[in-house]
């Protein structure tokens, strides 16, 4: 037992040396990202150029999700340690652009008593964005302080007491939130062709973050704690740079969620939203950031089926009836057979620039 | 006076129920790691269970309590049997998310199979009344709550401490492997781990009945998240610190909606759970938790 | 008991190759070897705590390759693990209750841990404390008494000796015999040779997973290059 976990975290140590020694490591974690956005952007593309409305609107979500869940990525797959509190992040992202960029006009229908004079400020969507991320920031270096700290579990928990924290402070606070009713009138500034550019974005910041030396440390302290530690690695240091980050992530996408629908709700980024990108997270292998993105596409895809048949279809002339709670019985069944059955994931332990010039070496042979 | 006691029942009542689901999760955790989401919805299954029994024409409370323990306890096993038995030997986080994952299947099929609406149930009413001591009110069901925790964390010590299964299932918390070579079987273990799990959370899930009259689909997950919380500010894994955990909560959530002004009254949860974290950052291990160092042996 | 070509694999490391042995009835039989030669790997396989990637284990002329460790130890089997494994949360009492834990018979029980008490003053000095409070040796005596509680007719004993004071090692080997002298079979792993010589009938010499000598102990004296080699003189 500890001799296999032992010769796993060697492994896991030296595929990345081995990039050292072919060249810069740092272009190749770059090409690598791109290589891993590829896919998405080529989707992304199709979409723009030959989908209808409404499978626009559906990718523009596809895409949202690919964002928080590559946030997701950047904490799990590096600490392995379960967060089940990221949407909180997604949600400040979002609320932060709405207080500050929603125009006066739409401010008086629906914030008019909020407090620090925000009832009287409007900013410019790019402002707002970067102080919204801001405040994210802050929020998740105070949070992550305290979850880096813990074991495990412990952790695990206190990810989702801040999501309840968060999520109610929406609900209660309504004169800055709106609590449970839609904060709406939000410039919609940001259209698939921006959704594109902050997922590769995102896609390549998590790979370069996995790849560069406090990656390979977290990963590292993550399997073998004893091992790191008599390293000089710093797990709390690392563990809480790696939450910050992903914060942000999820951060953008909440921010990009609200600048394309135009109007947000509490809801939204609650229980509904974490078992969503946590079963395509798993789905797709949360170890790499090309798990991430299979994840995504492929469960994005299955969903969408399976709510055309939860919202009601006639098969064969004959209305089947609502059946309501189908896609989160298939979002748990995904969950629960991926752990039993391939605890890694669709895509493993390999990304996919990795996988491809595995095959191409093969086929030299 | 009449309102301080009847704020110290409050706590203890709240604490106890608490007390009893965190035990529930701590039983199972100790010894085999497991950080089971689904035990909310083990709740869930007793209460519908007695839902689906008075609808189906079962009038008697006693048999009522009696079906929500034992289908409690049987749906833990059953739990344990399907999904977590595949991932037994599997590192904390996987067994933490199959976990999460059984938990989500199961709300739902409440909700595909039965209803997303809450459903009424009326048959264990009875147990919550007033009862009147010279000039003091109390209501009945916080002095049962009280006196049946207190009992059934009485027979669990005496189980834990007199029993070969309860001597094994404390052994098995630190050394499964040791275990085995007693000659003890390791699905008995487990399999009676579970059933004291779950059958803990059936006598909450009357409480819980009792209190509300009604069931809904996530009856049970926002309950567990609280005794999560009451596990890890006691000590993860610790059955003393469960309960301590349990009652500490139930006093922080009573002290809140005193000290609160009303309309702060929806920030109590927030505040709860702001203060927990908060006292995780002066004991990350929990108040009975062990710290344990990197270079300590597994003993 | 007997074991045929029995091979175990951690991963890519294999920890034993093709080990045969035997061990007859009311046999002490010493199992000796170097630091990570392979002995413990083979007492988890016997125990069934591993599962072998392939060999047989016969015990009684029953193939118990596949059958569960519990099971084992219903059938006899028993084993005082390496680092001997007490349950330090659990009363000295209690430990030896579980030990018991596969009997019947309350009123033997009883009987057996009157006996083990008298056996080892200091047991019952501490009947009530918790386990962990032991020194190393009081604890291995524990641990001994503790799978004795079970009336196994074959004894493994993992490294006895690891961690404790030459006097104290010299007392459990003293008590090991007597074992063997009331007829129990014994299968000694051990890195201290010279105790484990004293009243060994057989002795096996392993190291990196691989056989090295098979016979009496007086004929191990003799190779005296295979003792030095191995077992540190």
């Amino acid at each position: 037992m500890a001799g296999s976990e032992l010769s796993q975290a060697v492994d896991q140590m030296a595929a990345p040396t081995g990039a050292t020694r072919s060249g810069n490591a740092l272009v190749r974690s770059l090409i690598g990202g791109l290589v891993t956005a590829l896919p998405v952007l080529v989707i992304g593309l199709l979409v723009l150029n030959f989908a209808p409305t409404y499978y626009t609107f559906l990718a523009l979500g596809a895409f949202v999700n690919l964002i928080v869940v590559v946030g997701l990525q950047v904490f799990m797959g590096n600490s392995n340690i379960a967060n089940l509190g990221h949407s909180a992040f997604v949600g400040l992202g979002a609320y932060g652009v709405a207080i500050l960029s929603t125009p006066l006009a739409m401010k008086k229908l629906s914030i008019p008593n909020a407090p620090f004079g925000f009832a009287t400020l409007e900013l410019d969507p790019v402002s707002s964005a970067f102080i919204a991320l801001f405040v994210v920031g802050v929020v998740a270096l105070v949070s992550g302080k305290v979850i880096s700290r813990l074991s495990g579990v412990a952790a695990t928990i206190v990810s989702l007491a801040l999501l309840i924290i968060v999520h109610s402070v929406f609900l209660n606070w309504t004169d800055l939130f709106k609590g449970n009713q839609a904060f709406f009138g939000i410039p919609k500034v940001v259209g698939l062709p921006w959704m594109l550019v902050f997922a590769v974005v995102a896609i390549v910041a998590a790979r370069l973050f996995k790849d560069s030396r406090w990656g390979l440390q977290l990963r590292a302290s993550a399997q073998s704690p004893q091992a790191a530690a008599a390293l000089g690695i710093d797990a709390k240091k690392l563990r809480l740079m790696s939450w910050v980050l992903s914060a942000l992530i999820c951060g953008l996408a909440g921010v990009l969620y609200a600048y394309f629908a135009g109007t947000i709700s509490p809801k939204l980024f609650y229980f509904q939203m974490i078992f969503n990108t946590l079963a395509m997270l798993i789905l797709g292998g949360m170890a790499t950031v090309t798990g991430a993105v299979t994840g995504v596409i492929v469960l994005s895809i299955g969903l969408e089926f399976i709510r055309s048949i939860e919202s009601g279809v006639t098969i064969a002339g004959i209305q089947l009836p609502q059946l309501l709670g189908l896609s989160g019985v298939a979002l748990g069944v995904v969950i629960v057979l991926c752990m039993a059955f391939r605890p890694s994931g669709i895509s493993g332990r390999h990304e996919l620039d990795e996988l491809l010039s595995l095959l191409l070496r093969r086929n030299a042979k | 006076m009449d309102y301080a006691l009847q704020q110290l029942l409050n706590a203890l009542a709240f604490g106890a129920e608490y007390s009893l689901v965190a035990l529930g999760l701590a039983v199972v955790f100790s010894i085999m790691g497991l950080v089971n989401f689904a035990h909310g919805e083990i709740i869930g299954v007793s209460a519908y269970s007695v839902f689906l029994a008075a609808a189906l024409g079962l009038t008697s409370p006693f048999v009522a309590v009696l079906l929500a323990v034992v289908m409690a306890a049987l749906a833990a096993v059953v739990f344990e049997r399907v999904a977590f038995r595949p991932v037994r030997y599997a590192p904390t986080t996987t067994g933490l998310l199959t976990a999460f994952g059984v938990s989500i299947v199961v709300q739902n099929l409440f909700m595909l199979l039965i209803s997303p609406k809450p459903q009424s149930v009326s048959i264990l009413n009875g147990l919550n009344q007033m009862w009147f001591f010279g000039p003091f009110a109390v209501s009945s069901l916080q002095v049962m709550e009280l006196i049946v925790s207190g009992l059934t964390i009485l027979a669990l010590v005496l189980f834990l401490n007199r029993s070969t299964l309860g001597l094994a299932i404390r052994a098995a918390s630190r050394d499964f492997a040791t275990v085995r070579l007693m000659g003890i079987k390791a699905n008995r273990v487990i399999a009676t781990a579970f059933a004291i799990s779950g059958a803990l959370a059936g006598i909450a899930a009357v409480f819980i009945l009792a209190r509300r009259g009604s069931v809904s689909p996530d009856l049970g997950f926002g309950l567990v998240l609280k005794a999560f919380v009451a596990c890890v500010i006691g000590g993860f894994g610790s059955l003393p610190g469960a309960a301590v955990g349990g009652m500490l909560l139930g006093f922080i959530e009573v002290g809140l909606l005193v000290a609160l002004p009303q309309e702060y009254a929806g920030f109590r949860d927030a505040l709860t759970y702001a203060i927990i974290v908060a006292l995780l950052v002066y004991r990350p291990e929990g108040l009975l938790g062990q710290r344990i160092e990197l270079g300590d042996k597994e003993i | 008991m007997k074991v045929e070509k029995l091979v175990v694999r951690y991963g890519a490391v294999t920890a034993v190759r093709e080990l045969s042995l035997e061990v007859g009835q009311g046999e002490l039989v010493a199992l000796l070897g170097p630091n990570g030669a392979g002995k413990s790997s083979t007492i988890n396989a016997l125990t069934g705590l591993v599962t072998p990637a392939s060999g047989r284990i016969v015990l009684d002329g029953k193939d118990i390759s596949h059958v569960r460790t519990e099971d084992r130890i219903r059938a006899g089997l028993t084993s005082t693990p390496e680092g001997r494994h007490i349950f330090s949360n659990l009363s000295v009492g209690e430990n030896l209750r579980l030990g018991a834990a596969t009997r019947r018979d309350p009123a033997g029980v009883r009987q057996d841990i009157e006996r083990f008490l008298a056996l080892f003053p200091v047991l019952s000095e501490r009947y009530g404390q918790a386990a962990g409070t032991l020194s190393g040796g009081e604890q291995q005596m524990l641990a001994i008494a503790r799978s004795l509680m079970s009336r196994p007719k074959l004894l493994l004993l993992d490294e006895p000796s690891l961690g404790l004071a030459p006097k104290i090692v010299a007392r459990i080997f003293d008590f090991i015999g007597e074992l063997k002298a009331q007829g129990l079979t014994l299968l000694v792993v051990e890195q201290n040779a010279k105790q484990a010589l004293r009243f060994a009938d057989r002795v096996y010499v392993v190291s990196s997973g691989t056989l090295r000598y098979d016979g009496p102990p007086a004929k191990l004296a003799d190779e005296h290059g295979l003792f030095n080699l191995y077992l540190g003189g």
